[in-house]
């Protein structure tokens, strides 16, 4: 468990061979996955923007890229208005997400101990910037001062995109509504771009060092999986390290000290824990079906989600090809409906300007893919769920939540789902799943909206959830 | 003779063909355990991220597909339905169906 070096030292010292390997064996928890998560939310907001607002300016006097690139973006949304309401959807849920997340992550995410770690320069940190300078210029082979869980280079880009964050949106938001007056709108227009320039400026030296730089290619990883090795712990953020060890340590002697205290035989407990299911696994050989076929199909935990994902995925495109059209439900759900209003009041349904467009003359509105495709929804979640031992009648709800509340949010919120799906055309499986597939933009905005409004409605609803 | 195929099948088979599609949806979707409005919801809480594994997974899979298909020349793209944009009631639309998620659990 512990290593050579005991107590842990101020300073990093020489590893030996063994040592080295050892601890890059050992994986360190760096990041939360709502960091990941937030993280790569930003990437792919800050691409879509930086994609489409290089394209929006054309004016001879800022002109950043060349005409081919306005063009060839311009003609992946058909029209400059719509790219530039492309622009401003994806920019206000990004507001909106940030807002979301300052106010009721503002504890956990924005204390003063995390801005310290994040962007406070300390005296090692300001050496560490001179060294790295003249150990690329070639004129010093100092070693880097101990660095923690950001690195001075990491700190300074935060601090800029920390300072330079609000004046983006609030700029922003003033050219797109043209708030006040006119001249603020200029003005507007003159610090977007100087501070997405300045932004641009780090962030080709942080996708740099992210994507290409050899020794940085654990912090790419660990922006994955949130894990580092304890090695590249030890050798570039020391200072971070000594910290996660010491609190290690801390826990450790407390375990050992509530052991002891307490006189008790935890071995002898412990393999009960497992038997249970094993009693289970054993009952079930004795039907017929082959072992894996058990294991695979009559396992009561589910399947990997990736595993399953690329299960779905293959179901998605199997559909494209044999159907030209994707997966879908909300559009299915709308054909019963529709069926039952053309069987109640035949003429009110076929003069009606939306259910109309569900009814083809001659024809029964329920012959349609999305119908009968639910059709074998009900009947393959079935067999899943009756397979593996799922299938009971529960109402699913958070402990502190009575029965009656819960169906009252169930209707509630199914209203606004269903209300919003076909607002927008699709849910998240004829929309979504099967749009963002094929690329549809709109799509792809609906996907945004429904994680924004889904996390940003979590803290409302946490009382009758966790 | 190019993909989709949708136009060739008779009623019946179109029809046949949309329940077995179906039944691999559904089999899926229970299967990733989206039967169980609390491991939908748990996403929202950083507590499970089966739903955004699974959903991106699934479309980056099929989004493969489709290009490599269609740059092959047997999937004909023209055929194929690409739901169209309309950027405000889609953002209105979605906040809502994600508020409705977090509310109703589906």
């Amino acid at each position: 468990m512990t290593m050579g070096v005991q107590p842990f030292p101020v300073a990093p010292t020489p590893l030996s061979v063994e040592q080295a390997e050892a601890m890059s064996q050992r994986r360190l928890k760096k990041h939360h996955v709502a960091i990941i998560l937030l993280h790569w939310f930003n990437a792919i907001v800050w691409l879509c923007e930086l994609a489409t607002g290089a394209a929006l300016i054309a004016s001879p006097y800022f002109r950043v890229m060349p005409y081919w690139y306005i063009s060839m973006i311009t003609s992946v949304f058909g029209t400059r208005a719509n790219m530039l309401r492309f622009h401003i959807a994806v920019g206000i849920t990004w507001v909106i997400v940030f807002l979301v997340y300052g106010t009721f992550g503002f504890h956990t995410y924005l204390a003063k101990q995390i801005f310290e770690k994040e962007i406070a320069l300390d005296r090692d940190d300001f050496n560490w910037l001179i060294i790295r300078a003249l150990r690329i210029l070639k004129k010093s082979d100092k070693p880097l001062p101990p660095q923690s869980s950001y690195n001075a280079g990491q700190k300074l880009f935060a601090l800029l995109v920390y300072a330079m964050v609000p004046v983006i949106m609030i700029t922003g938001l003033i050219m797109a509504f043209h708030l006040f007056s006119t001249p603020a709108v200029g003005w507007a227009v003159v610090l977007h771009f100087a501070a997405v320039g300045l932004v641009v400026s780090g962030l080709i030296i942080h996708v740099y060092m992210g994507a290409v730089f050899p020794e940085e290619k654990a912090a790419f990883f660990s922006m994955l999986t949130g894990m580092v090795s304890e090695l590249y712990a030890y050798r570039h953020h020391f200072k971070w390290w000594r910290e996660v060890k010491m609190q290690e340590e801390a826990w450790k002697n407390k375990f050992r000290s509530g052991l002891e205290s307490r006189q008790v035989a935890p071995p002898m407990s412990s393999p009960n824990l497992a038997a249970p299911p094993t009693a289970t696994e054993t009952s079930e050989v004795k039907h017929g079906p082959p072992g894996w076929f058990q294991r695979i199909f009559r396992a009561p935990e589910y399947w990997p989600p990736y595993a399953v994902g690329v299960g779905l995925g293959l179901t998605l495109l199997a559909t494209f090809v044999l159907m030209g059209q994707g997966l879908g439900a909300s559009g299915g759900f709308t054909s019963y409906l529709v069926a039952f209003i053309a069987w109640v009041a035949p003429n009110y349904a076929s003069h009606h300007p939306y259910w109309s467009n569900y009814i083809q003359p001659g024809q029964s509105p329920l012959i349609t893919f999305l119908v009968f495709e639910l059709i074998g929804v009900v009947i393959g979640g079935f067999v899943s769920g009756w397979l593996a031992g799922r299938v009971r009648i529960a109402v699913d709800k958070g402990p502190r939540t009575s029965r009656c509340t819960r169906y009252a949010l169930a209707l509630g919120g199914g209203i606004l789902t269903g209300y919003g799906a076909r607002l927008a055309r699709g849910c998240t499986s004829g929309l979504a799943l099967s749009g963002g597939a094929v690329l549809s933009v709109g799509a792809w905005v609906f996907m945004l909206a429904v994680f924004a409004a889904g996390f940003g409605g979590a803290w409302f609803m946490r009382r009758y959830w966790l | 003779m190019n993909a989709p195929y949708f136009s060739t099948f008779s009623l019946s088979t179109y029809l046949a063909v949309a329940v077995l599609l179906g039944f691999f949806f559904g089999f899926f979707l229970e299967r990733a355990g989206f039967s169980s409005a609390h491991k939908l919801v748990a996403q929202f809480y950083f507590k499970d991220f089966s739903v955004l594994k699974v959903m991106f997974s699934a479309i980056v899979v099929a989004m493969l597909g489709i290009a490599y298909f269609s740059l092959i020349g047997w999937l004909d793209m023209s055929q194929v339905f690409v739901p169209p944009t309309y950027v405000w009631p889609q953002l209105v639309g979605g906040l809502m169906l994600g508020a409705g998620f977090i509310i109703g659990g589906y």
